[in-house]
């Protein structure tokens, strides 16, 4: 077996080919190990279906290694977890295969479908983000917001600097800028309260997280709860839980027609 | 009143795109194809007058928008509705969920190779994506799909708007 030392095409790397020292990558700017792995393979022009791999293990950890201490425990494990995968294909790759094992699989194989399955995504990442930089060019009504209203302060003529930061002191602060938040449609409890009757006329008992499933928001959720308790109340529906954090059961009560 | 004219007032008064079907609520004589007839007539009308904006058609819907070109300066106002720009790391995810859904956590981590967990978090509190369903087998993880707000950010019409490289038809069969 021959582990092939790819041509060098780019001045991106020194003129030694078997270097790795020269080939300096920030590790900051990549998204994890296979996005590291692609950029080592890409910007060397190397054939991702023959990746030299033992040359491609040792520039990736000696990329890693460097950063190693900075990254985040779950960061840095995720790249060294992908350095032991490297070392294990290289070691594969170094073992003498038996007469049998003719049509065994490329020990790379896995990993190269993996790259070109996440350079793929990578890819279509771009064109959302250009999709994105286009909508971005179209305002809708609102994106100029409301000019907040003047307060009048009216001064005498004679003002010294002391009367004037007296009165500077006493205007509010500028308005901290929120982030905009979409404006969600308030939902009210007499809504959910309605949709429980309609709901438990069509069955006997349901449970609550199937009755707020479709919404999965705090803003539905909450008015759900209090849509509950309050049917409960008006002895409409009955309320059944084993213990906290248990399934809650709503119940229509039978009942009913009796009052 | 010219039907017409009553589809504009809607689209004007609106915030967020709204479909044709609700638009037709503005009047008994409305339905779905005279809006969209409506639509066209007012399209062609700001095309030749250049209007300013222009009515899009985007999340299934219709919303009055500027002209790519008046971009420059309106983005001189300090806005506070101006489109944030998604990170990387949500843009990979996005784009995972947006053609491999209903995906669980596992599939987008074991195709990014990196913890998703974070971004997924914040791609649910903006609204781009939500759950949409759980798996069955082990666990029964919770499956993620993209929203409407997520066509609106992207200014799509619907997920057939996506980008469609040919060799992802492929991957999206074998699945």
């Amino acid at each position: 077996m021959t582990l092939r030392i790819p041509t060098l095409s780019g001045s991106k790397i020194a003129a030694d080919s078997t270097s790795t020292e020269a080939f300096v990558v920030e590790l900051e700017q990549f998204q994890g190990p296979l996005d590291l792995l692609l950029h080592l393979i890409r910007s060397q022009n190397i054939d991702i279906f023959d990746i030299p791999i033992a040359q491609i293990t040792d520039q990736f950890r000696r990329a890693v290694e460097r950063v190693e201490q900075r990254m985040s425990l779950e960061r840095a494990g995720e790249f060294l977890e992908m350095a032991a995968t490297l070392l294990r294909i290289k070691v594969q790759m170094l073992m003498p295969r038996r007469p049998g094992e003719l049509f065994e699989e490329d020990p790379r194989a896995e990993l190269v479908r993996q790259l070109l399955e996440y350079e793929r995504f990578r890819e279509l990442a771009r064109s959302l983000a250009e999709a994105e930089s286009d909508r971005a060019q179209h305002f809708g009504k609102g994106y100029i917001p409301p000019r907040p209203a003047p307060r009048e302060v009216i001064l005498p003529f004679d003002v010294t600097l002391e009367e004037f930061l007296t009165i500077a002191r006493r205007l509010p602060p500028p308005p901290k800028r929120a982030p905009h938040r979409a404006a969600l449609r308030t939902v009210t409890v007499e809504e959910k309260m309605a949709a429980l009757r309609e709901a438990l006329a069509r069955r006997a008992r349901l449970t609550f997280e199937a009755f707020v499933a479709p919404f999965r928001t705090r803003t539905h959720a909450v008015p759900s709860l209090l849509a509950c308790l309050e049917l409960a109340k008006q002895r409409f529906l009955r309320l059944h839980q084993e213990r906290a954090f248990r399934t809650l059961w709503i119940y229509r009560r039978e009942d009913l027609e009796d009052r | 009143m010219r039907i017409s004219r009553i589809v504009e007032a809607v689209l004007f008064a609106s915030e967020t795109p709204l479909t044709a079907e609700e638009i037709a609520r503005a009047a008994e004589a409305l339905d779905a194809k005279g809006v969209q007839a409506a639509i066209e007539e007012l399209r062609q009308e700001y095309e030749r007058e250049e209007r300013a904006f222009q009515i899009y058609q985007l999340a299934d819907g219709y919303q009055i928008l500027t002209r790519p070109e008046y971009a420059p300066h309106l983005e001189r106002f300090d806005s506070i509705l101006g489109l944030a720009r998604l990170s990387q790391a949500a843009l990979e995810t996005l784009a995972v969920i947006a053609y491999r859904q209903p995906v669980s956590r596992i599939e987008i981590e074991e195709i990014r190779g990196v913890n998703c967990a974070a971004v997924l978090r914040t791609l649910q509190e903006r609204g781009l994506v939500e759950v949409v369903g759980r798996a069955e087998g082990l666990g029964r993880p919770l499956l993620y799909g993209t929203t409407r707000q997520f066509l609106e950010h992207f200014g799509l019409r619907s997920l057939e708007d996506l980008p469609r490289p040919e060799d992802l038809a492929i991957t999206l069969q074998n699945r």
